[in-house]
């Protein structure tokens, strides 16, 4: 006998708002690439029926994605940003696209900075975080030197990968040597992060994270990409060093289970993938565990100003991650989608950006001449 | 706070400067700030100028509004916060605490350096403010006088931004409103049959009743089985189309409550609240684990970090913290945020005065882990519907095919009248209800 399905969806998809001057009435979609690094994201513009525009930055989605996202915001107003995190559960870099576009788009309805309105700013500057590119001393020169010429005060720096073939007790000695030597080289006011990339097995991160607790980085991120709460316990049992964990992470679920068991002291969602909407959700709980939130960042420069907002906004942020450039041509193809370099520091914090939505101009013209494709 | 502060910078003035010959360095006092780096920046001030709002909290009331016995219970006289700003827009929260109104409204006034002068728009810094900022965190009295200024605040916010607050919260995630609940009781069959009737006439899909008796920590057979048998009772009067919720009002041990848990499983309860008293998780979870029924606590818990152990331990199916107690909108949006990733459901608790009944319908509105709210004052008409419409100048909530429709104002969408309030004035703290057993000793109602 065939059973009748229930209605399960109708609490998740209350009718659209028709006529209100928030209700969104088209989405515009840029897949960018920066032209050296190669670096992908993707950029949404939402056009208001009150005549606002707002937009977002997500990590790299498909056509597919896009249009599945066009179909579920279209028609929607531009507050109702729990319809969209539930709608696009399944596609994380266009619930963060869309989302953070949204609420650029209602902040400027507000004439507000996005920070105000996601309950005001508990402080008055973010310090932001320059995340390198480079595998080595040699290749993070550059972009370390533009970063400090840009007033960044904390870096990070790549861990040393091991070869089978390297004693356990000459790997230790050649990471630590390295962290010395980076550390070195910023000068005593630099604050640093070592950058696992998820890439150690969970015994060596052990290893490592003990070897250097006393060189004080500021935390160890993504030491391995086994994230299982047996394996983190290896890392976070045996060493005082921070663990940050969390750059694919896309389920607040998960995050929840990690502090639950004490395998994380840095939250580390990434923007590309969770809006800020959600991140907030997520630091709301790592609040209760005394966890400072630092999102993971390595898209464009929309997105980076988007983490200065919510930094601004949580209680518990720390840092905000800023990709930087090595090569002049991916830089100034960050400053021109911003009208001008915006991802700039002074003594390591960034100023906040005091107007309303977003807080800058995103050249349009700069995201057609950049994108890979326009849908 | 200011006193405090100055006593910091001098502290910390002193200590770059090096100490001077002679100073005695035995007599700091722990207390005091020690920290070097410690710098002044009180709500409103130089440090905000750039990145804040213009808005500024120009003054702050407190009201304590008694009514007449016979139309409420007479330990909880309202208590309302009210905010005023520099451009007329002015804010109401609702700090009710039952039996402790005179603490609330002290400690109300209590906070008002952090606020008189702050800009409303940074609403999370001020409740990290009060909070962390109070030193002594948590606790009853702080944690309702916050969410009297906190609500009080999110009403300004939302009108400052012509937006109700749980547009702001990123709802409404279902826009047919709000499901409610109500208390009910009925002591035999034939009522329970007239209640249901009732219910359904009204458009009421859920209801709540209470044990019928006081209960030790360990019980007779008597009183265990007249427990049973009275839910039991319920279903049968009631039917099985509509929800019915027992609150156990942490009367019972683990242990009793194990018992009677155990035995009312196939009637399929909305859910039990209270089984037992909420100090002790791990007593509680002892009792959780007999039973199927959905498990609700919450309404005594303060600030998301109350909530955390119970939501990280995985006790309970449903939280009911209560919005004039637990901190505000800004605590119970967090609170709710965390049960929805654990998959426990939102009912929150709200047995005092119409503010924060309202308020917590914005909470509910914006949250996809909602179940149903509480709404204990003003459920019925005459007297209280009377004294509703005199302080909000427009009629009492009615639900709507089970539903409390979702307001469309403003902010909380609510403005008491000064005028009303001098109808209701405050006549003192009166004791929360204290019950005996039978030998005299100190039961729990």
């Amino acid at each position: 006998m065939r059973r009748k399905l229930p209605d399960v969806g109708f609490a998740f998809a209350p009718p659209q708002s028709g006529d209100h001057p928030l209700a969104i009435t088209a989405l515009r979609a840029w897949r960018l690439k920066e032209p050296v690094s190669g670096r992908r994201y993707t950029v949404v513009k939402l056009q208001s029926q009150g005549g606002d525009t707002g937009f977002g930055e997500g990590g790299p989605a498909s056509g597919l994605e896009i249009a599945d996202a066009r179909a579920a915001v279209v028609g929607r107003r531009a507050t109702e940003s729990e319809f969209i995190r539930a709608r696009l559960n399944g596609s994380p870099a266009m619930e963060a696209a869309v989302t953070n576009a949204m609420l650029d788009c209602v902040s400027r309805a507000k004439k507000l900075p996005i920070y105000q309105y996601l309950g005001g700013p508990t402080r008055f500057k973010a310090r932001v975080l320059a995340q390198l590119e480079g595998t080595d001393e040699a290749s993070t020169a550059a972009p370390l030197a533009r970063a400090m010429k840009l007033g960044f005060q904390a870096f990070t720096m790549p861990v040393l990968q091991r070869d089978a073939m390297i004693p356990l007790q000459e790997y230790v000695d050649r990471v630590r040597k390295r962290v010395v030597a980076f550390q070195a080289k910023g000068g005593p006011a630099a604050e640093w992060v070592l950058d696992g990339a998820g890439a150690l097995t969970p015994g060596d991160a052990a290893m490592i994270a003990t070897a250097l607790e006393k060189n004080h980085l500021i935390w160890f991120d993504e030491p391995t990409s086994v994230h299982t709460t047996d394996a983190l316990a290896k890392i976070v049992d045996e060493s005082v060093m921070p663990i940050g964990i969390g750059r694919k992470i896309t389920d607040i679920a998960t995050f929840q289970n990690l502090l639950r068991f004490g395998s994380v002291n840095v939250l580390r969602p990434s923007l590309g993938l969770n809006s800020l909407t959600k991140i907030k959700r997520m630091a709301a709980i790592a609040e209760t565990h005394y966890v400072a939130v630092a999102p993971y960042h390595s898209g464009g420069p929309i997105g980076t100003l988007g983490g200065i907002h919510l930094a601004a906004a949580l209680p518990n942020s720390f840092i905000q991650e800023v990709p930087i450039p090595a090569s002049d041509r991916d830089a100034a193809m960050r400053a021109e989608l911003t009208s001008g370099n915006k991802e700039v520091a002074d003594n390591g914090f960034a100023a906040l950006l005091n107007r309303p939505g977003l807080g800058f101009d995103v050249n349009e013209k700069a995201l057609d001449v950049y994108s890979e494709e326009r849908i | 706070m200011k006193r405090r502060s100055l006593l910091g910078g001098a502290l910390a003035a002193s200590a770059l400067s090096g100490a001077k010959p002679g100073r005695n360095l035995l007599n700091d006092c722990g207390c005091a700030l020690q920290v070097k780096t410690s710098t002044t920046k009180p709500p409103g001030g130089e440090a905000f100028k750039d990145t804040g709002s213009k808005l500024r909290i120009t003054n702050m009331q407190v009201f304590g509004v008694t009514l007449d016995e016979r139309i409420a219970q007479a330990d909880r006289p309202y208590v309302f916060v009210k905010l005023e700003t520099n451009q007329g827009i002015v804010g109401w929260g609702e700090a009710t605490l039952e039996g402790k109104a005179a603490a609330a409204m002290a400690c109300v006034m209590d906070l008002k350096d952090h606020i008189i002068g702050s800009d409303p728009m940074q609403v999370e810094h001020l409740y990290q403010l009060m909070y962390i900022g109070s030193f002594y965190r948590g606790g009853p009295v702080l944690g309702s006088a916050i969410s009297g200024i906190d609500q009080a605040l999110w009403d300004i916010r939302g009108k400052a931004m012509n937006m109700p607050v749980y547009e702001m919260l990123g709802g409404p995630v279902d826009p047919r409103g709000v499901r409610g609940y109500y208390h009910a009781s009925a002591w035999n069959l034939a009522e329970a049959r007239e209640l249901r009737d009732q219910t359904k006439a009204a458009g009421v899909t859920a209801l709540k009743f209470q044990l019928p008796d006081l209960l030790e920590w360990v019980e007779t057979g008597a009183k265990l089985k007249r427990a049973v048998k009275h839910l039991e009772m319920l279903r049968e009067g009631l039917g099985p189309d509509l929800d019915f919720a027992c609150d156990f009002h942490a009367r019972p041990s683990p242990t009793v409550a194990a018992i009677i848990l155990r035995e009312i499983e196939p009637l399929h309860l909305l859910f039990a609240e209270e089984i037992c008293p909420p100090e002790n998780l791990r007593a509680m979870a002892r009792a959780v684990r007999y039973s199927a029924t959905p498990i609700a606590t919450g309404e005594r818990l303060i600030a998301s970090y109350g909530c955390a152990e119970l939501i990280d331990m995985g006790i309970i199916d449903i939280l009911q913290p209560d919005i004039a107690h637990v901190g505000g909108v800004t605590a119970l949006w967090k609170i709710s945020a965390a049960a929805d990733a654990a998959g426990i459901r939102m009912a929150p608790h709200a047995c005092e005065g119409p503010i924060g009944g309202i308020a917590s319908l914005h909470v509910d509105a914006a949250g996809p882990n909602f179940l149903a709210q509480e709404i204990c004052g003003f459920v019925d008409g005459g007297e209280k519907a009377k004294v509703w419409e005199d302080l909000m100048g427009f009629p009492a909530m009615r639900m709507v095919n089970g539903r409390y429709p979702l307001p469309t104002r403003p902010g909380l969408g609510v403005d008491i009248s000064e005028a009303a309030l001098k109808r209701y004035p405050f006549q003192g703290t009166r004791p929360f209800p204290t019950v005996f057993f039978e030998d005299g000793s100190v039961g729990s109602l």
